[in-house]
C-alpha cells in the first residue's frame, strides 16, 4: 500500500514524535475533544474532566499503538489485530470518528513541527493513518 | 461565538493570503490526489514539487483565499455570501461539495503549520466550524 518513499516520509514523521509520545497523545487527545466535542462519548471518564494526568497517559497509550504500527508497515494487520478486536466488540468506535482523530493528528504535527511538515510527509503521513483506521474497523461485522 | 469570530478574524489578519492560499490548495492535490481532477488544465501536477510550484495552483489558491477572507465579514450569513459561489461550483464546475470539506481540513492544517503553538485547539475549534459553515455555504445551492 505505501511505497518505498512513502515509508520513509511515514519514518521521518515518526523519529520527530517518539519520545514524546505522551505530549503529542495528549495534545491530540485535547484537540480532538475541544474540535469534536462528540467524541467524547467515547471516553466516560476522560471526557468528562479532562485532567492533564490522564490525558498523557492516555495519550502515551494511543501513540505508543502508532509506534507499533509504524514499525510494521508490512503487516499492519497481525500487528493491530489484539486492537482491532478491543475496537470491534468492546470499543465500538463508529468509523466515522477516524477521520476527525486523523485531522488533528495532522494539525498537532502542523503546529509543532511547522516547516519541517513538507507536504510529502502529510500526505505519507494521512495514507498511513487511514490504513490503521481501516485495520481498526476490519472486524466491526 | 464572539470569542470564536474575534479568534478566527484575529489569526486571519495575520495570514499571507497569497503564500497560504496556495500551499492550500497544493497540498490539497497532494495529499489528495484525486482531487486533480477539476484542475486537468493547470500544466504539470506531475509530482509533488511539481504541484507545490506550479503558479496556476498558486494564482488559483490565492483566489479561494480571498473569497474564503471575505466569507468572513459574513459569519452571520455564509449561504447568502455564497450563493453565486456555490451555484458556479455546481452548475459549471460540477465539484463534489465533500471536496470542499477536504480542502476546508488543509486550510486548518495549513494555519496550524504557520501559526505553530499560536494554533490553541480552541483556535482549530473556531476554524473548523467556520470551514464546515463555508463548505455547506458552498454545497447549498446544489440541486
Amino acid at each position: 500500500m505505501l511505497s518505498a518513499q512513502e515509508r520513509a516520509h511515514v519514518a521521518q514523521v515518526w523519529d520527530l514524535i517518539a519520545g514524546h509520545e505522551a505530549h503529542f497523545g495528549a495534545e491530540l487527545l485535547l484537540r480532538l475533544f475541544t474540535v469534536y466535542p462528540s467524541t467524547k462519548t467515547y471516553f466516560p471518564h476522560l471526557g468528562a474532566c479532562q485532567d492533564q494526568e490522564h490525558l498523557l497517559s492516555h495519550g502515551q497509550r494511543m501513540l505508543a499503538a502508532v509506534g507499533v504500527a509504524v514499525q510494521h508497515l508490512d503487516n499492519l494487520r497481525a500487528a493491530l489485530s489484539p486492537l482491532a478486536d478491543l475496537h470491534g466488540q468492546v470499543l465500538r468506535v463508529d468509523p466515522s470518528n477516524f477521520p476527525l482523530l486523523i485531522q488533528c493528528f495532522h494539525v498537532v504535527l502542523a503546529s509543532h513541527l511547522q516547516d519541517e511538515f513538507t507536504v510529502e510527509m502529510q500526505a505519507a503521513w494521512d495514507k498511513f493513518l487511514t490504513g490503521v483506521a481501516v485495520v481498526l474497523t476490519e472486524k466491526y461485522r | 461565538t464572539p470569542e470564536e469570530k474575534a479568534l478566527v478574524i484575529g489569526l486571519w489578519a495575520k495570514v499571507n493570503v497569497k503564500e497560504y492560499g496556495g500551499e492550500a490548495l497544493g497540498r490539497l492535490l497532494v495529499v489528495y490526489p484525486w482531487t486533480q481532477r477539476f484542475f486537468e488544465h493547470f500544466g504539470d501536477l506531475s509530482s509533488a514539487s511539481a504541484i507545490m510550484n506550479n503558479p496556476k495552483v498558486k494564482a488559483h489558491g490565492e483566489k479561494v483565499f480571498t473569497s474564503f477572507g471575505d466569507g468572513l465579514k459574513h459569519l452571520e450569513d455564509l449561504k447568502g455570501a455564497f450563493a453565486e459561489l456555490s451555484e458556479l461550483h455546481c452548475d459549471k464546475l460540477h465539484v463534489d461539495p465533500e471536496n470542499f470539506r477536504l480542502l476546508g481540513n488543509v486550510l486548518v492544517c495549513v494555519l496550524a503549520r504557520h501559526f505553530g503553538k499560536e494554533f490553541s485547539p480552541e483556535a482549530q475549534a473556531a476554524y473548523q466550524k467556520v470551514v464546515a459553515g463555508v463548505a455547506n455555504a458552498l454545497a447549498h445551492k446544489y440541486h
